[in-house]
Parts: C-alpha cells; sequence; structure tokens
C-alpha cells in the first residue's frame, strides 16, 4: 500500500507588512510497489530509437542504439504493454507486427530484439511525428501509466519548427518521456522541451558504449514507479497570486505554468507517476497583508491520486514584530533558491557564451561556480571546470576556456538543473 | 460577545475535561496532564496526539478528549469538537471543490466570514480559525478564576495557568508566561503551570494550626512547585529533541488559605500581587533587567524605555542558569484579592496602585466579586490598550469569614 508524507520546511514569521511567503515541501512516497503493484497490464512502454541517416555517422551510434533498445527490453516486467519505433521521417512501429502494444512475455520479448536488429538508419528527424506517433498508440492501448525513453543524435528536422510544441500539448498528460542524446549533433534545448513538457528526465551519452546501460536504468526506474498520475494540489488565499511552484529536488523543473485550475483558489500540477522516492517542491506565494499578529495558510500543498488526497502541507504566515523570529532564514528555501539559481546561470551563462557575449557569459558562469562551490554541488563543479577556468570559487571569479568540446557544455546543460539535496533541520 | 461567551465556556470545559489535575488535584492526582487515549487525533487538524498531551503539538487545538465524546455545547466541527477528531475521510476532502465549501455546522471564520476547515484555518482567506488556547477562562470556585488570552500582536498563546482550591481550602492561582523567540513554549507553560498547580493542590496544608507552621510549610512547596515546574519544562525540551533554543517559560504562582495566610513565589516577570481592600498593596519584583534598573536608582519610567527592560534573568526551561523561585508570606490578611498575572496585562499598569485602581475600575464596571468577570475584564481592558503580548490574569477573593457572604453573594462592595 503506497503512502505518501508531507514535510514542509519555512519560516512562517514575516514583519510587518510582508506579503511573499516561501516554503520547501518534501513529499515522500513509499510501498507503491512498482508496476507489479498497479498492475502491468495498465502500464505502457515504448521505445523510440532514431533511425535517421546520421546514425550510420559513425555506425557505432545505430549498434549502441539497437543494444540499448534491447536492453531495456530486458528490464520491461511481464504483463506490460510495449512497443518499439524507429524514428526518422516519420516512424514506423519495428515491433510489434500487428496493430497496438503487445503484452511481454518470453516470446514476445524475443521476437522484439530480433526486429530491433533489423533497424536500419535513413531519412530525417522529424520529433513530433515521433511523438505524435507514440500518443495515439498509447491512447488506443488503454493503459493509464505510459512512459516512453526516446534516442536521437540530431536535430528536428523534415517537418515545421511548430510540429514539436503541437506535438507536446497532444501528448501532455497522455505519457512521461526520458530523452537521451547521442553524440554532438542534437540540441539540448529541444530534448529539454520534450522531457520538461512529458515529465521525465534529459542527458547526454557522450559515449555509445554506455548507452545500454543508460537504457536499462531508465527503464528499471520506470518499472519501479507502481502509483500512476500524482498530482501536487495546491490551495492559496483568496487576493493571493501563486509566484511560483517549483519542484526543485531530484532536479529543478518550473511547474508553475502548468497547473490547471480546479476552483478559483486551488490548482493542480501533474506529477506523473512515483516510485518509491522523495521530492522537493519550493512553492512562493504572495499574500494579503495582515496584521501583527495575524496567522494565516499561504498554501495548502496537497499530493493526490485519483482525487484522493494522500498527504497535506500546511504553509503558514504568521506575521509577527519580533526580529528574532522574522529575520531567520530557513536553510531548505535558500539553498532551493541557490539551486534553482545555479541552473539558471548555467542556461543564461552558456546561451551568452553561444551568442559571443563573452562578459555575460562568464559573470553567468561565474555565478554558477561560487553557487555549486557555496552549496557543495561537486558534480556540477566537475562539470563547469570543463567549460571555464574557476580562478576563486568563492568570489565566483572565473576565465573562459577557450578550447571546450561541444559534448562537455552540453553536459553542463543538460544536468544543471540537477539539485543535491539540503541537509534538513531536525 | 455573545459568541466570546459560548467559546469560553466550551474552552474551560474542554480544559477542565481533559485536566483532570485542575479539578481533582485536591484529592491527589498526579501533576502530569491526564492521558487522551492512545492513538487519538487533533480535531482541529486531524494531526496524532501524544498521550498526555493537553494541546495538540501541530496547531494548538485543545486535545479536548479526543475520543471521549462531545461536550453537549459544542458546535458541530468546531476545534475543540471530538467528533471531529477523526482523520478526514476521503471522501470529506476527495473532492477540490469541497475544500472551498463549508462543511455542514462548520464555524465561520473571524476575518472573512468562509468557513474553517477541518485543518484549523479557512478555506477562503487563510485565517486561523480560533482555537481553545487563544483565551480560555477557568473558574473552579466562587472566590477563584483566572482568564488566559492570546492577546491582539501575538499569533499565539504562549501563557500557561492552571487554577485550583485545595480540599484544605485554599486558593491556588499559577501563571507560567512561555518565552515567544524559543519554539513551543506553549507547551512547556502549561504544562509547567500545571504540574505547580497539582503540587501545591496536593499537598496543601490544613488550615488550622500554628501560622508559623503554615508559613514555613508553604515557602517550601512553593519552592517545590517551582522546582517541579523547571522539571516538567526540561521535560518539554527533551520530548522535543533537546533543539538549542530550548522552550522556556516564567513562574508565579500565589496561594490564599481560608485564614488569611498569603504566599507566593515568582520565578522571572510574571507577577504576584496581594491587593488588600485597604489599598496596602505588596507586589512581586520581577527577576528582570528593568527591575535591576530600577533597584539601582533609576526612575521607573526611564527603566521602561531602555531595550533591556523586559529582558528576564531567571526563568525556567533546559536553559535556565537560575531556575529557583523567590518567596514572599504575608498574613494574617484583612479582605482582598491575590492577583497572578503574565505581564501581558501588567505592562500597562506596571504600578501596583495603578493595577489596584484597573481592579477597582473593573470592579465598577462589572457591578461584582465575580473573579471570572474581573478577569474577563482586567483582559479586555489589556487588549482595549494593544494586546501586545498574551494576557493571563488569576483572581483569587479573600473574605475573611465574617464577611464571607459578600463574596459568594456576588453584591457589589467596598472594593
Amino acid at each position: 500500500m503506497a503512502t505518501f508524507t508531507a514535510e514542509v520546511f519555512q519560516n512562517e514569521y514575516l514583519p510587518e507588512g510582508a506579503t511573499e511567503v516561501n516554503a520547501v515541501v518534501t513529499v515522500t512516497s513509499s510501498g507503491t510497489g512498482g508496476v507489479v503493484a498497479s498492475g502491468p497490464a495498465s502500464v505502457a512502454e515504448m521505445i523510440i530509437i532514431d533511425s535517421s541517416g546520421s546514425m550510420d555517422m559513425p555506425g557505432t551510434k545505430m549498434v549502441a542504439a539497437r543494444r540499448a533498445a534491447q536492453a531495456a527490453i530486458d528490464e520491461i516486467v511481464d504483463g506490460a504493454l510495449f512497443a518499439v519505433l524507429a524514428g526518422n521521417t516519420g516512424a514506423q512501429v519495428v515491433y510489434p507486427r500487428e496493430p497496438g502494444l503487445v503484452p511481454m512475455d518470453e516470446r514476445t520479448r524475443a521476437e522484439a530484439k530480433q526486429w530491433i536488429d533489423t533497424i536500419r538508419p535513413g531519412g530525417a528527424t522529424t520529433l513530433g511525428a515521433w511523438l505524435d506517433v507514440a500518443r495515439s498508440m498509447f491512447l488506443t492501448s488503454g493503459a493509464r501509466q505510459c512512459h516512453a525513453v526516446l534516442l536521437t543524435d540530431g536535430k528536428q528536422e523534415g517537418e515545421p519548427p511548430a510540429a514539436l510544441d503541437q506535438a507536446l500539448s497532444a501528448a501532455d498528460g497522455v505519457f512521461q518521456c526520458d530523452c537521451r542524446g547521442i553524440g554532438e549533433g542534437w540540441v539540448v534545448e529541444q530534448l529539454r522541451r520534450i522531457s520538461t513538457a512529458l515529465l521525465g528526465t534529459v542527458d547526454i551519452v557522450a559515449d555509445p558504449a554506455n548507452l545500454a546501460a543508460d537504457f536499462g536504468e531508465i527503464m528499471r526506474n520506470s518499472m519501479a514507479r507502481g502509483v500512476a498520475d500524482v498530482r501536487l494540489r495546491v490551495w492559496a488565499p483568496e487576493g493571493s497570486q501563486v509566484r511560483f511552484v517549483r519542484q526543485v529536488a531530484p532536479q529543478v523543473d518550473d511547474l508553475t505554468g502548468r497547473g490547471i485550475a480546479v476552483s478559483p483558489l486551488i490548482r493542480e500540477f501533474p506529477t506523473g507517476a512515483w516510485a518509491d522516492e522523495s521530492r522537493d517542491y519550493h512553492v512562493a506565494v504572495a499574500v494579503p497583508i495582515a496584521p501583527i499578529g495575524s496567522e494565516r495558510l499561504a498554501a495548502r500543498v496537497e499530493l493526490v491520486v485519483d482525487d484522493q488526497v494522500q498527504a497535506k502541507g500546511l504553509v503558514r504566515a504568521v506575521w509577527s514584530e519580533n526580529t528574532d523570529l522574522t529575520t531567520r532564514i530557513n536553510p531548505s528555501v535558500a539553498h532551493y533558491t541557490g539551486q534553482a539559481e545555479l541552473a539558471s546561470a548555467i542556461q543564461d551563462g552558456l546561451a551568452a557564451r553561444r551568442d559571443g557575449d563573452e562578459r555575460t557569459a562568464t559573470l553567468k558562469l561565474g555565478r554558477a561556480a561560487q553557487l555549486a562551490h557555496e552549496s557543495g554541488n561537486d558534480a556540477t563543479i566537475r562539470l563547469l571546470q570543463k567549460v571555464v577556468d574557476i580562478d576563486d570559487p568563492d568570489a565566483g571569479t572565473v576565465r573562459l576556456k577557450r578550447q571546450v568540446a561541444a559534448a562537455d557544455e552540453m553536459a553542463l546543460d543538460t544536468r544543471s538543473t540537477k539539485t543535491i539535496r539540503v541537509h534538513k533541520e531536525p | 460577545m455573545t459568541d466570546a461567551v459560548g467559546e469560553t465556556s466550551k474552552d474551560a470545559t474542554a480544559v477542565n475535561g481533559l485536566d483532570t489535575s485542575a479539578n481533582s488535584s485536591a484529592g491527589g492526582v498526579a501533576a502530569a496532564p491526564a492521558s487522551s487515549g492512545g492513538d487519538a487525533a487533533c480535531g482541529a487538524c486531524g494531526a496524532a496526539l501524544r498521550s498526555g498531551d493537553a494541546f495538540c503539538e501541530n496547531c494548538g487545538a485543545a486535545a479536548s478528549g479526543g475520543t471521549t465524546g462531545s461536550p453537549p455545547d459544542s458546535p458541530v466541527g468546531s476545534p475543540a469538537d471530538p467528533s471531529a477528531a477523526a482523520p478526514p475521510t476521503p471522501e470529506s476532502v476527495s473532492n477540490p471543490a469541497s475544500m472551498s465549501m463549508p462543511a455542514p455546522g462548520a464555524p465561520n471564520c473571524r476575518a472573512c466570514g468562509g468557513a474553517v476547515l477541518d485543518d484549523g484555518f479557512c478555506g477562503t482567506c487563510g485565517e486561523r480559525g480560533r482555537l481553545p488556547r487563544d483565551h480560555w477562562l477557568e473558574a473552579p470556585a466562587p472566590q477563584l478564576a483566572g482568564v488566559c488570552d492570546k492577546g491582539i500582536r501575538h499569533a499565539r498563546n504562549e501563557d500557561g495557568m492552571a487554577l485550583g482550591v485545595a480540599g484544605t481550602g485554599a486558593s491556588v492561582a499559577v501563571v507560567c508566561d512561555g518565552v515567544t523567540t524559543a519554539p513551543q513554549s506553549d507547551r512547556a507553560s502549561l504544562a509547567a503551570a500545571r504540574a505547580a498547580a497539582a503540587l501545591l493542590l496536593d499537598a496543601a496544608p490544613a488550615a488550622q494550626g500554628s501560622f508559623a507552621a503554615r508559613i514555613e510549610r508553604w515557602t517550601a512547596l512553593l519552592g517545590e512547585a517551582c522546582r517541579s515546574a523547571n522539571e516538567v519544562a526540561i521535560g518539554v525540551a527533551r520530548t522535543l529533541g533537546d533543539p538549542p533554543e530550548p522552550p522556556s517559560c516564567t513562574f508565579a504562582a500565589g496561594v490564599v488559605d481560608p485564614d488569611g495566610l498569603v504566599a507566593f513565589a515568582w520565578c522571572g516577570d510574571s507577577r504576584v500581587y496581594w491587593l488588600p481592600d485597604d489599598g496596602n498593596a505588596v507586589v512581586s519584583v520581577d527577576h528582570s533587567l528593568g527591575a535591576a534598573m530600577i533597584a539601582e536608582g533609576m526612575d521607573p519610567d526611564e527603566a521602561a524605555r531602555q531595550p533591556g527592560f523586559h529582558t528576564i534573568t531567571r526563568w525556567l526551561g533546559a536553559d535556565s542558569v537560575d531556575p529557583h523561585a523567590e518567596v514572599v508570606t504575608l498574613g494574617p490578611v484583612g479582605p482582598g484579592w491575590l492577583l497572578v498575572c503574565s505581564d501581558g496585562l501588567w505592562n500597562y499598569a506596571p504600578d501596583a496602585t495603578a493595577l489596584a485602581g484597573r481592579l477597582a475600575a473593573a470592579r465598577a464596571e462589572v457591578g461584582s466579586f465575580d473573579p471570572g468577570a474581573l478577569a474577563e475584564a482586567l483582559v479586555a481592558w489589556a487588549n482595549g490598550c494593544g494586546g501586545h503580548d498574551n494576557i493571563t490574569v488569576a483572581l483569587a477573593r479573600y473574605q475573611p469569614s465574617t464577611t464571607a457572604d459578600a463574596t459568594a453573594s456576588g453584591q457589589p462592595g467596598r472594593p
């Protein structure tokens, strides 16, 4: 039996006249039981492998992609529905050979692996069309927990650029999608747009040799998810404004624009399927001013599954004239404010660098180095060091490297949103 | 205020109903508040209550019996209503619309008139619903009553109060003022006050016998009560995992026995006044930097303007270096009032004469000797002055037996 808990970290004390309330809500799930618990027949998996012409340059990419698809197939539990797509100009169903998805079993697993070996490169990278095919197949499958993994080595081409956004808005709520880029010819922004809209992850796999292990892990993670369609429901008082709702761990993901109004004061934010895990959300609400001595709720934050509230956290606001209380800084809020700034500093810095604006790039990446250093985000520091020379991490003084491998820059960009967890208060 | 009266009597029911020591400690009930039962849940917020908690640790609502059934006068769905103690059923919270829809009989929000939800906050504007702890009256006997009130400028009531009349007839009143900057001081203050009152009520010496022996006994008991209150406050810190800023509180306790013995003790800046009808008031001397400045000759008005005036030099709790009570005994006294209060009251009348004047004004306003009505009037006056702090006022009337009828009849008489 899955259980959820919600814990709120905040300084609820506000000085006179203050209106902004910030809190970090940690949501933890346990006993979710994976797809076996939720019933494999209600779970559908799609493996989408880029088979455009560029996958043959070099040919090791196509070989690695086939191995990766087969590794993913090995992780899908018996009974779950699945299909394999080859993406080029449009998308072809590699397996099954009859319409729709098929349940995984010994026979279909073996057949699928054989058919995967027949994928040959050729054609364009029509990302939007691939997602459209996946969406319509998921919709007809009847499954309620749908997930795809998408591999590409190139940027969107062979279809109008708007096709991707159209495909994403159609796919919203139908399936989740993890994206992987292989090589250096793909565009981080495009895959991040897909993974963000479809509640998945994005990463670079620079070395084709690592792809199979990565795909196996992606599929294992998906199989561990036992509760589909979990929503974060946020109530905020009349006259207030929800400034943002942001997932801040394990990665930064701004949910603010993705809320669905369910009543004038309540919005729901889709969070996808959950395994046994813990996620942190940073909620900021501008509330109407209240007199000293008032105590009000700034937000009710609830985890909702099938319209049932599973866990609830109360974000409070207490107006006080006691400066000992109102000047305290909550470490969780401060930490994640910094981690979100770190992610945007990296993305802005890399964008400026691409645009040839070295001054902005140096400032932003310097700030990123400083924030990563302060918070002990060593993984990000290592990625930054491949793009800049860090002279003084405390002061945020860096110099742009003259020679940067494209893969290193893409790795920094894709992983910029990875945060480290704050050490919680007792 | 009609609803305030309703709220008040309900709160008193809730507090007395839970804390058996308040009513029966004369019979020797232990100091700790009675258990509220194994897996009880808070009626206001649904959080699990720990056995022995008088108030919900999560929201501060009174742990009103939990599983023992509703007092007849409790409005359904109010924070103190035990029928609301069960966690919300999925049906009652699953519909998003229900979050902003009044449940049948739900209390209305003071700020906007919306419905207060089962988490204790308004579903429209978010204002916290009134908690039993925000304001309550205890009136264990016609001659003894007290009111403990949140005031206006503080969000929570961190004052604690416990009253009772011993089997020997002695009135006992204890007030503890929780230190706002130390989290959970509201728990410490209430637990400490109750522990001290229970000890005093349990061990009260009979009123007959040598006056000197009784003075000696009460002096010892008041010291013990303060130690017991300190241990309880430290115990609260321990249950919280010994936080760096442990919950702490002041201590003030007063007793008056049927033979005119008055004894009181204090630690910190909560005060005890003996206000005899003939006007020669006696008051405790705060353990505070302000009191020290005045003792060194500073003009009291000037001292009150100094930044450290309210800094206390003694308190109860795990980080206290001097948790000891100072004791004063008087008597035999003539008719008068024993008043035990927190600084939320005396801040507006620091001088004993001024406070006696306020009491006389309240007497004129109330038109009786009813200590509950008088305490309410003094609390209302302090709120009228700004209510900058929590306000607790406990009053015990002493009337020598020849004129005892005046107390019972509640007739207006000499102040």
